[in-house]
């Protein structure tokens, strides 16, 4: 009896492991689709609403999802913080705060720097066109990370249960 | 027509200081540490900072101007100054634009950002042109920061010859001016005070309307008035001059409306309706005299009118905001500025 429970509570304990990989696959494409979509608002606040910067940052903060609004919010405190800091600095400083806790690549946090060293230094159509780059470029990685997670997701989910239950088998 | 005696207001040196800190959030670090390095008597001092790229980095005082040595000591060595670099000047137009160049291109079409507080930086750089016209400014080669300061009671000698006779309401009246002598300060001053009423002349407030275009004399931000501009007065912040005299005339019944910097056509018709509504107006103007005024095509007109009943002529022989000579417009003689 006492083997059967053992047996048991190892399959679920990798069973669930299996699924904690799988999880973390998923996480990047939707953290890459929420900073796409933070993007494009705020491009729409530079375009259309012509906001400051630091406001157009914070606004977007409280907008888009929780999970990258930490970038945001950063970005904006550094810049009313009133350090002398510019733009780039600031967004450079918010990204390397963020990107050791989340799912991103390095790929993407280089999309992301790339997009900040033109953050704020020229007019609007050009900011819309750097904006604009960004998030196909976001876009792109989003679509392989879509594609990986599936491959991923499914693998690791089996995976963690029949190694549970190939452990069960070597030793019962 | 400088006959009259000549008196001029002080600069409150406490507040000197503290102005200057105002403007060091747009400032990079190289430039802070310079300035706050500099003792406190010229800190009081400086009216402008000019700043150019490759070339010293310049401080405008009430008399004269300085280098700055690397160190933050005024010097009058061009070889010890310090010297602008591309880094600074890059710095600084993110910093004053907030980051936000792309939200700032009526601003830059006009060739300057007004700054928290009613500080403007001058931009000069290369004209992007679109059908011929400036669309706006790029590779910016040059900024000059001017320093406004806030002097209460500075025109508190000109009031009793603006205050009409039965203590009730106040003439016409035009601030004649050249650049630097005080203009903004001392219509700002009089919008308190004409606001706000003076107890000493029994003279209790009237309804102003400011129209400041530049957000120079009440310093607005986000639309609230940094300065103190009295109680009774509106401002519309950021609108242009004409459109807005009449858009207060229409909506917010003023007893004076007040504008800086009169000079375009369309200023001085709107200003002739203001006049013909029964409203007193007090108003800015460049110039060194009232003949250079009168010279003026849009302005002559309006001269030559007698609409306007005071001219107040500003100068600097006394220091910043010397009152040198007040006129009654009808006859255009001295009032007689030293008899108050």
């Amino acid at each position: 009896m006492l083997k059967l429970v053992g047996a048991a509570l190892v399959v679920i304990a990798s069973g669930l492991g299996g699924i904690a990989v799988a999880a973390n696959y998923s996480r990047r494409p939707k953290e890459l689709r929420s900073i796409r979509s933070a993007l494009q608002m705020l491009e729409t606040e530079i375009a259309y609403g012509s906001t400051h910067l630091p406001e157009a940052m914070s606004m977007v903060a409280s907008r888009c999802d929780s999970s990258i609004a930490p970038i945001f919010i950063r970005a904006a405190s550094e810049l009313t913080s009133m350090t002398g800091a510019t733009a780039a600095e600031a967004w450079e400083v918010s990204l390397s705060s963020f990107s050791p806790g989340s799912a991103l690549k390095q790929q993407d946090i280089s999309i992301l720097r790339n997009f900040g060293s033109s953050l704020g230094i020229s007019d609007r159509e050009d900011q819309i066109k750097h904006l604009r780059l960004a998030s196909e470029q976001i876009g792109m990685e989003n679509a392989a990370a879509e594609e990986e997670a599936v491959r991923n997701v499914k693998l690791w989910s089996y995976l963690g249960f029949l190694c549970g239950l190939m452990i069960v088998l070597v030793l019962y | 027509m400088n006959t009259a005696e000549q008196r001029s207001f002080v600069l409150n040196s406490s507040s000197g200081v503290g102005v200057l800190n105002e403007i060091f959030t747009v400032l990079p670090g190289s430039f802070r540490r310079l300035l706050t390095a500099l003792p406190d008597s010229i800190q009081d001092k400086v009216e402008e900072v000019r700043i150019r790229q490759g070339r010293p980095l310049l401080l405008g005082l009430s008399h004269g101007d300085t280098f700055v040595s690397p160190e933050g000591r005024p010097t009058r060595l061009i070889t010890e100054a310090y010297q602008v670099t591309s880094d600074d000047m890059e710095r600084l137009i993110q910093l004053i634009s907030c980051s936000s160049i792309y939200a700032l291109e009526e601003e830059l079409r006009n060739g300057f950002i007004t700054l928290p507080g009613g500080h403007r930086a001058g931009i000069t750089g290369r004209a992007v042109l679109d059908g011929g016209k400036v669309k706006t400014l790029k590779y910016f080669s040059g900024f000059s920061i001017r320093i406004s300061r806030e002097v209460v009671g500075a025109a508190l000698k000109a009031m009793p010859y603006i205050i009409d006779v039965g203590g009730k309401g106040i003439y016409h009246t035009i601030l004649v001016s050249p650049p630097r002598c005080g203009k903004t300060t001392m219509l700002r001053d009089m919008i308190r005070l004409i606001s706000s009423g003076i107890s000493a002349l029994n003279f209790k407030g009237l309804t102003v309307g400011l129209v400041d275009e530049r957000s120079e004399v009440a310093g607005c931000y986000r639309g609230i008035p940094q300065r103190d501009v009295g109680v009774r007065t509106d401002v519309l912040d950021g609108c242009p001059k004409a459109e807005g005299m009449m858009m207060l005339l229409r909506s917010m019944s003023p007893r004076v409306i007040a504008a800086d910097e009169i000079g375009r056509r369309e200023d001085v018709s709107a200003l002739e309706e203001v006049l013909n509504a029964g409203v007193k107006i007090l108003v800015t103007a460049h110039g060194s005299t009232l003949a250079e005024l009168a010279e003026r095509p849009a302005l002559g007109s309006m001269i030559r009118s007698k609409m306007i009943e005071r001219f107040v002529i500003l100068g600097r022989s006394k220091g910043v905001g010397t009152i040198e000579d007040i006129l009654d417009g009808k006859t255009l003689r001295s009032l007689g500025v030293k008899r108050c």
